[in-house]
């Protein structure tokens, strides 16, 4: 067991997988950095400092520092994975999706299903998540649109543990994988095993325990979700905290465990709530748990707008501990 | 660099294959035999074959959604893809594709594609891919005269010459992008130009003629392959058919495709430059087109009688694990 | 255009949302001068008259004394020129209240309610019923249709309410919540909430299937996983374990659901608990002379009624002569009834029933007996009609014969009041200023202090208790 932050959970993550396959290439912008400057490479390893060291380790081959070209870089990934190869891609930030979507929506998704069974092992890192002020192109929850696509598999990890094993999974998998690292938990401490360690997806981290109601969440919300369930403790109030840690594929079992016990379902999700994460989750409990509903689901989400920029929106817009707080109440209020 | 006689017989034979299992193809969509969408590559023979008969198996090609002469160029197996275009079971992409995601990445053939320019960068890859290995081979995006207005084409040039990848941009421009034309749609008038604007090696060609085809791609790739950086041709070529199966073509001049199929056929350029410079004979050329005939006629038969998917080969390949 | 003005219910005050015309002072047609009283307006805190601030002519009254008016809705039009009636029809029609919903409905004209005003935001509210809708809803309110038939089923006040629909449109669920009394969150002392499974991370486990293994002590490596992906699931441990998959809380209960009767009682005794606010009034009465009585006639006649059906007979006779007390509490309104229907309050397999004795008053004891016992056994099996058991006035609920001395009930809803009664007991009592002993029941008289006061029950309870000590006047 080492401590180590998430950054640098990631970072030796795919240091280390680079090294046990020599298949695996790594491409995105500035991923090492200064290429045709003054400066000369590694300039910055990356502007969220995760790739650092590989371009000396394994060569422009290897580690490819591409122009601003996202469909390319998610093309050539794509294409490399076609050709028996692993690639990793990396989109500075996910609100970039939008300038290749057709690259991971069209392509990457379908490849195996269109051509019968062709494998297509991407593995696309994202930086993701409102909470730096970086305002709407750069603070987007990407990740509920890109669950609903058939083909692709969704992950993000909360903790440093959790990242080295779900890279890990996701880098060795035949599948594509959207890999989400939110922007304010990578600087978040944490105990990683050591050596190979793999997650499966669709396999949910209980963050806390508690029978009155289920608070079900993934990403940074689970550490508000978690402060909320610590206060709410304080007075005899005992939730569930669960951390999905994947959306696609997803833990339902864990889900409805967790409302067949409680009666009581809080879904807290950072993405805008139409057609989203907490929407899909309300549906499937309603569904498949009705019987077991003693109040209204409730759905803790940013409105219906673009991320604001100033630091008070910003705030405002995304779901707080204390939202969380009053939905749990809410919910066990109802009568 | 002159080609041996065999390697005369497999080209034509090829670029027969593609023109009897497309006008084949006519014939059955016609009769509604045929599912979706397919665009036909009759008349373009040559520059698929051009093209793929300098490369090998570990050599790759992307595809557009004009597919089917790219893959049996490539080599894939005929009656598989009839198969698949007929959405059979047992087709090339198990009827999970058809016509215009038809595959084989097995034998480097890494698809048609729905999305025009889509290629180019999946191109890159491969020639990335290839790039890794260091064993001298290369990736082929071809790539029509709409695709070549695409963002993503442009993007996979400028990528190609910064990384110095083994990429090959066949631009075949048949004139037609769906329903206008390259006068039109290709402000600089010159693809082959604009390719070398990006920084990469560009050459120009006919098409139609494969033996010249054949020549400057062979040529192209020897650069390529010493890793050179990507390259560019310019194929300049025709399509006998609509943009697609049931396009009514009313962007044709009068007697458009009379003319274009009895002076720009490279079947009949191919014969006549053989024959007259006595490199094969007619007989051996007849020969090829009978037994290619019978081929095709053998394909849709047995995709005729292949049995279709179940309901529950919907849920298959979508993922490796789940 | 003629300048046609509107004459909206006026706001005195911060709380006031509504006031009633008591009386105009102008008629149609007849000219008013700035400064001259209109109307006078009643709020539930002062009756006020209402002077106009224009010279003008009143051209239509719409609002009907003795009605009530939300602030800010349209009472009268007034024009200084004359008009077409069809003029006035279209401005009522169109007129909005500062406040967003449309007009009030038909004005003498008797056009029908008007649909969403152009000012209004972009929801409609619920189409109105012909003539007016009760005060709980005012017009023109953001409701949805089946809300609306809760709300005035449950005389629910929906001014009140904030709607959860779009727009702050109410819901049924926003009227169905509202109808039922608060849920307080529980609070307690501090619960530890860490995850118990975390040491059986190694294993690929759901997490509820680790929780049960720690609490059970099941070792899961001895398990297959049945689950997604050949996880072992909750039920794989519950099978392994022979469990009940409902985890243990501490003490070992049984769980019994309740039946629809036992829900039934429990929403009905809650409501009534936490709505009404009850108080209680306790007498004694002597009860030698009935239990005399009683006695003589079982010697002479072989049978005789029981206690208890003199008790009702007494209560019949107190409801008719203190009416005030045998009533049933409809939102602002008392319904005084006529007849003593004395609801007897019988202990039953299945919980409390209150077969109705009607008329009470008008029959002997013997008649009350003999009908009870009837009805009594209908009730323990489980027979009653539903016109058995509804539209009491009154309650009565005796535990004498179960040995309690005294209790208090809880008021019965709609009913105004319930009286419980305990067993005679041989009590010490005060005679010609010494000590005797003598038989002595316990009252108590539950009652709703909404519509019924401690003097109005104080009397009732003075009349029945001098009726049980007089018996023969029963």
């Amino acid at each position: 067991m080492a401590v180590m932050n998430m950054r640098e959970a990631i970072a030796s993550t795919i240091h280390a997988e680079m090294e046990r396959d020599s298949n695996v290439l790594i491409l995105g912008e500035d991923i090492v950095g200064g290429m045709g400057t003054a400066g000369g490479p590694e300039a910055i390893g990356g502007i969220w400092g995760l790739t650092g060291g590989l371009y000396a380790k394994f060569g422009p081959n290897r580690v490819i520092d591409t122009p601003i070209s996202e469909s390319c870089i998610i093309g050539a990934a794509a294409g490399a994975a076609l050709s028996g190869k692993r690639a990793i891609a990396e989109l500075m930030f996910a609100d970039f999706v939008g300038v290749c979507l057709d690259q991971l929506y069209n392509q990457i998704a379908k490849f195996r299903y269109m051509f019968g069974g062709a494998k297509c092992p991407v593995t696309v890192r994202l930086t993701y998540g409102a909470g730096l002020n970086a305002a709407a192109q750069h603070s987007q929850a990407v990740y509920a649109m890109l669950t609903s696509i058939p083909g692709l598999k969704v992950v993000m990890p909360t903790t440093p543990a959790d990242a080295k094993g779900l890279l890990t999974s996701a880098i060795r998998g035949d599948d594509p994988v959207m890999f989400f690292e939110h922007k304010t938990l990578y600087g978040d401490k944490g105990e990683v095993p050591d050596g190979d360690y793999l997650l499966p997806f669709g396999h949910a981290r209980m963050v806390r325990e508690g029978h009155d109601a289920s608070i079900v969440t993934c990403g940074q919300m689970v550490g508000f979700a978690a402060r909320a369930a610590d206060n709410l403790a304080k007075e005899g109030i005992a939730c569930d905290v669960i951390d999905l840690r994947t959306t696609s594929p997803m833990d339902e079992e864990t889900i409805l465990d967790s409302v067949e016990m409680s009666g009581r379902l809080i879904v807290v999700d950072e993405s805008p709530p139409r057609c989203s994460l907490a929407s899909d989750i309300a549906g499937l409990v309603a569904n498949k748990g009705f019987a077991a509903l003693r109040a209204p689901i409730e759905m803790v989400t940013p409105p219906h707008t673009p991320v604001p920029f100033a630091r008070e929106l910003e705030k405002a817009y995304l779901p707080s501990a204390a939202g969380i707080e009053a939905a749990v109440r809410k919910a066990l209020a109802y009568r | 660099m002159p080609l041996a006689r065999h390697e005369l017989i497999r080209a034509y034979q090829r670029m027969k294959t593609i023109r009897e299992f497309e006008e084949r193809l006519h014939v059955e969509i016609a009769n509604g035999q045929i599912a979706g969408f397919t665009h036909l590559y009759a008349g373009q023979e040559a520059v698929a074959v051009g093209v793929c008969e300098n490369l090998s198996v570990e050599d790759r090609i992307v595809s557009t959604h004009r597919g089917h002469g790219h893959c049996i160029a490539k080599g894939c197996d005929v009656v598989g893809m009839m198969k698949e275009i007929f959405g059979r079971r047992d087709g090339l992409c198990h009827g999970k594709g058809g016509s215009m995601h038809i595959a084989d990445t097995t034998i480097g053939m890494l698809g048609a594609n729905g999305i025009v320019g889509a290629g180019a960068p999946i191109a890159l890859g491969a020639a990335l891919a290839a790039k890794m290995d260091d064993k001298g081979h290369v990736a082929v995006t071809f790539t029509g005269d709409g695709a070549c207005n695409q963002g993503t084409t442009f993007e996979a040039m400028n990528m190609a010459v910064v990384l110095k990848a083994p990429l090959l941009f066949a631009f075949e421009n048949n004139h037609y992008s769906e329903h206008t034309g390259d006068h039109y749609s290709v402000g600089a008038k010159d693809m082959a130009s604009r390719a070398e604007g990006f920084g990469m090696l560009a050459r120009k060609v006919d098409g139609c003629d494969f033996l010249a085809s054949y020549d400057i791609v062979n040529d192209v790739l020897k650069h390529c392959r010493a890793g050179n950086g990507p390259a560019a041709i310019e194929f300049n070529t025709e399509r006998f058919f609509g943009h697609f199966e049931g396009d009514p073509q009313r962007y044709r001049g009068p007697d458009e495709i009379g003319r274009l199929r009895s002076t720009r056929d490279c079947l009949k350029i191919f014969r006549d430059k053989v024959t007259k410079s006595g490199l094969l004979d007619g007989a051996t050329l007849d020969q090829i087109d009978a037994d290619v005939l019978a081929l095709i006629e053998r394909a849709v038969e047995e995709a005729q009688k292949a049995p279709p998917p179940t309901a529950a080969d919907v849920l298959t390949n979508v993922y490796a694990t789940y | 255009m003629s300048k046609l003005r509107a004459f909206t219910m006026p706001k005195w005050g911060i709380e006031m949302v509504e006031g009633t015309i008591s009386e105009w002072n102008v008629k149609v047609g007849e000219p008013v001068v700035k400064g001259q009283v209109i109307a006078q307006i009643e709020t539930d805190k002062i009756v006020n008259e209402v002077e106009i601030e224009y010279d003008t002519r009143f051209v239509r009254l719409i609002a009907e004394p003795g009605q009530a008016y939300a602030v800010g809705e349209l009472l009268a039009v007034t024009s200084s020129d004359t008009v077409e009636d069809e003029e006035i029809d279209t401005f009522v029609r169109a007129f909005v209240p500062a406040g967003g919903a449309s007009a009030a409905p038909a004005g003498p004209s008797g056009t029908p309610p008007p649909a969403a005003a152009p000012a209004a935001p972009a929801v409609a509210p619920a189409p109105a019923a012909a003539g007016r809708d009760s005060p709980a809803i005012p017009a023109g309110s953001l409701i949805s249709p089946a809300a609306r038939e809760l709300a005035l089923r449950l005389s629910v006040n929906v001014s009140v309410i904030q709607g959860h629909g779009r727009s702050g449109r109410i819901t049924l669920q926003d009227v169905d919540q509202a109808a039922k009394p608060i849920r307080s969150v529980h609070g307690g002392g501090p619960v530890a909430i860490e995850p118990t499974g975390a040491a059986l991370d190694a294993f690929y486990a759901s997490p509820y299937a680790k929780r049960l293994a720690v609490t059970h002590s099941v070792d899961l490596a001895t398990l297959t996983g049945t689950g997604p992906r050949g996880r072992i699931s909750r039920q794989d441990v519950v099978t392994a374990a022979g469990i009940s998959a409902v985890p243990a809380r501490g003490s070992a209960y049984e769980i019994l659901r309740m039946s629809p009767t036992r829900k039934a009682i429990a929403r009905q005794l809650t409501l009534s608990k936490s709505t009404i606010p009850h108080f209680y009034l306790r007498v004694s009465a002597n009860v030698d002379a009935l239990l005399a009585l009683r006695a003589e006639l079982k010697r002479a006649v072989g049978s005789a009624p029981s206690v208890n059906d003199y008790f009702i007979r007494a209560v019949a006779l107190a409801l008719v002569a203190a009416p005030d007390v045998n009533v049933q509490v409809h939102g602002d309104q008392i319904h005084r009834f006529r007849d003593a229907d004395i609801s007897v309050a019988v202990a039953a397999d299945k919980g409390l029933i209150a077969p109705v004795i009607r008329a009470a008053q008008t029959k002997s004891v013997q008649g009350i007996s003999a009908e009870l016992r009837a009805v009594i056994e209908r009730a323990r099996a489980g027979k009653l009609r539903a016109d058995e058991i509804v539209g009491g006035s009154f309650t009565v609920s005796n535990l004498g014969m179960f040995g309690v001395d005294q209790f208090d009930a809880i008021i019965n809803p709609p009913q105004g009041a319930i009286l419980a009664i305990g067993a005679a007991r041989l009590c010490p009592v005060e005679r010609g200023g010494g000590l005797s002993v003598a038989q002595v029941a316990n009252f108590s008289l539950s009652c709703d202090h909404r519509a019924i006061d401690g003097a109005v029950g104080a009397a009732f309870l003075k009349e029945l208790t001098a009726l049980i000590e007089t018996p023969q006047r029963l």
